[in-house]
């Protein structure tokens, strides 16, 4: 893809695979995507796609016996795939902030959340007790927290999940990073909270026009905050496309039957659900060729056959031997 | 009442005691409580899906379990009038989380014969399994699968083998509380079209609980929305989204972010939702709705009843069937 700007990050086949007693399973499998400066990449998919170990794997987080066994990942120029363990930890929540679905289980329960603030401001910024203070106060005024002076001293448990998924937020962003990845920021929180939050972030995105990897399974949330979107299916990209295009002129037939298959009201408001037969196949059950071969319904010879490669069109990326049609309305 | 109505609920409420101390109970004083469902009155009629939505906390899910009967309710009257025959109908449940819910020691046969042993629905060996064959042909699944066991299927095929065990009791009423939650979109969608069949071609009742407006949107008939305990409105499915009542209900429908990418606005309902075992005086919404003014404070908003038989609580009569009569809500400083 040709683009104006050189991508703040670039993953280039990126694969990261389980070793399980008999064998190695891939649960990643040559996965490529970049991110532009300012951009919000959306990431989508369903459980088991593979969407959550491609943002841990970004940071280095991976979980044994999950492994990173190839790719690269280059962050502004740095290599991160090559850094020591210990130059990487400087990069997590310095260069990147992570957001995780669960505000509950990322927060310490045992330290006021301002102190955890200014841990993390202290630990990335070179700043006095004093500043990182004032800076951690001003984190919590700006993520919504209402009397950040008494914010300060409270602990996670005296928070609302509401309140909580805020702090995570402010925790991500305190030491001003260059990419933040949300990983089902909203998922835990209930609907009329979920518009807060993810208003919250879009205001936190437009002030300081970090980058963001926005992962989740809601085609709603991508709708309204991704610029570009990446659909994942069994551990590979199935298409990357711009956020209008992929609603209105899907290529790849799993990214329109996933769209189909969403209960939303459409224009006229009649409610239409199509469902995809089948289920996505499990690690290590991956049939050879097209992953989704099996569910397609455009399925040929050649898609059972061989794995189809990222086509690039003009402004999308899309893995598909046959992809649809623009529908002409 | 007529001959139709299947279910009544009559004013009833539930509340879960807190515990008191020692020299609370001396002194023999009124337990405070949460007040999980309060004062909710509602008809289920024959062959019809009754949906009821909530955010969490809301007391949906104790609504289930005091219409099956697991919980007794504190105050009112949970009543099925009694069919032609004299008898109460039978009732079955499918619940949240398809991995809890069946056991793992046994048999998908084991699973799915039980209601049909316990009810004495079939006799002999033979006639229970050619019936546990026919309900797994039924959902979707095959008859080979019944000498499997749960942990050898997907979430979606557990959720089939669950509808499949409910279905095996022969009930009359199904209540499914929130049955797609656990699953994934395309799998949700396979399910959900399965007990929309289900229903028509066996007609059965069901009450359908779940967060998400648009499930419900698409499975029920007529819709309850509730708020912090409270019934707060009810119609028809149709005439819900087409026209609420409630300021809720109408935040409720926007919060929701839809997949139109060329409007991307969203809509949070302003404030936070309130600590259910302290809800708000007068109307319980009046803390986050943007109409609210002091007569919601203090007073108890009537329930009022709408020309094509819905309900709503709300002081005000308000046209909300287009969104944009919203007033953008103040930035309020809560999550």
């Amino acid at each position: 893809m040709i683009t104006s700007t050189a991508p703040l990050l670039d993953v280039r086949e990126l694969t990261v695979t389980i070793n399980r007693e008999g064998g190695l399973v891939t649960a990643l499998d040559k996965v490529s995507f970049s991110i532009n400066p300012g951009e919000v990449l959306g990431i989508v998919g369903e459980s088991g796609a593979g969407k959550s170990i491609t943002g841990a794997a970004i940071i280095d987080l991976l979980v044994p016996p999950l492994k990173r066994t190839g790719g690269t990942i280059t962050l502004a120029g740095t290599r991160l795939d090559q850094l020591s363990p210990k130059a990487m930890r400087s990069v997590r929540g310095g260069r990147i902030g992570f957001v995780f679905q669960d505000p509950m289980t990322s927060l310490n329960p045992v330290i006021t959340i301002g102190q955890q603030l200014c841990d993390t401001i202290q630990a990335h910024l070179k700043l006095s007790g004093s500043q990182a203070k004032k800076k951690a106060l001003d984190w919590l005024d700006r993520v919504g927290l209402p009397n950040p002076d008494v914010q300060f001293k409270r602990y996670p448990h005296q928070l609302s999940g509401g309140m909580r998924q805020r702090m995570v937020i402010a925790l991500a962003l305190c030491a001003d990073p260059m990419l933040v990845i949300a990983d089902e920021p909203t998922t835990a929180l209930d609907v009329s909270v979920q518009a807060h939050i993810l208003e919250l972030l879009r205001d936190l995105h437009r002030e300081s026009n970090v980058s963001m990897m926005l992962i989740t399974h809601d085609l709603g949330v991508i709708a309204k905050m991704a610029d570009r979107v990446a659909v994942l299916y069994a551990g590979r990209v199935a298409e990357i496309s711009p956020v209008g295009e992929l609603f209105n002129a899907p290529k790849h037939p799993y990214t329109r039957g996933l769209i189909r298959a969403t209960p939303m009201p459409s224009a006229t408001g009649e409610m239409r659900l199509d469902q995809i037969p089948g289920a996505m196949p499990g690690l290590g059950a991956v049939p050879p060729g097209c992953a989704f071969n099996p569910r397609c319904f455009k399925a040929q010879s050649d898609c059972r056959a061989t794995i189809p490669p990222l086509y690039h069109a003009e402004s999308s990326a899309f893995s598909c031997f046959h992809p649809l049609e623009r529908v002409t309305a | 009442m007529s001959a139709s109505d299947f279910l009544i609920l009559n004013h009833v409420s539930k509340v879960y005691r807190r515990n008191q101390s020692l020299l609370e109970r001396l002194k023999k004083g009124e337990a405070g409580g949460t007040r999980a469902v309060s004062d909710v009155s509602l008809t289920v009629r024959h062959g019809e899906t009754m949906g009821l939505v909530g955010e969490s906390g809301c007391g949906k899910s104790t609504l289930a379990r005091l219409v099956s009967g697991l919980m007794a309710p504190t105050s009112g009257e949970i009543n099925f009038p009694p069919n032609a025959a004299g008898n109460k109908p039978r009732l079955q449940m499918i619940f949240q989380d398809p991995y809890s819910s069946l056991n793992g020691r046994w048999t998908i046969e084991d699973i799915i014969a039980e209601p049909i042993r316990v009810h004495k629905l079939r006799q002999g060996r033979a006639a229970i399994r050619a019936r546990v064959d026919e309900l797994l042909v039924q959902v979707g699944l095959s008859a080979a699968d019944a000498e499997k066991y749960p942990q050898e299927f997907s979430g979606g095929q557990r959720q089939r083998i669950c509808i499949a065990r409910a279905l095996a009791g022969e009930p009359e009423f199904l209540i499914l509380d929130e049955p797609t939650s656990a699953l994934d979109v395309s799998v949700q969608a396979q399910i959900l079209n399965l007990l929309r069949d289900l229903q028509k071609n066996l007609h059965l009742t069901s009450l359908f609980i779940t967060h998400n407006l648009s499930v419900v949107r698409i499975m029920a008939d007529r819709i309850g929305v509730m708020y912090l305990g409270e019934l707060v409105e009810e119609a028809t499915s149709e005439e819900l989204f087409r026209k609420p009542r409630h300021p809720y209900t109408r935040l409720l429908i926007d919060a929701a972010p839809d997949m139109d990418t060329s409007d991307r606005s969203l809509h949070p309902i302003a404030g936070e939702l309130p600590n259910p075992a302290f809800p708000p005086s007068g109307c319980r919404f009046h803390t986050r709705c943007p109409f609210a003014q002091d007569i919601c404070r203090n007073t108890v908003p009537p329930q009022k009843t709408t020309e094509t038989g819905g309900m709503f609580r709300c002081h005000f009569d308000l046209d909300l069937s287009n969104a944009s009569v919203f007033p953008p809500p103040a930035k309020v400083k809560t999550a």
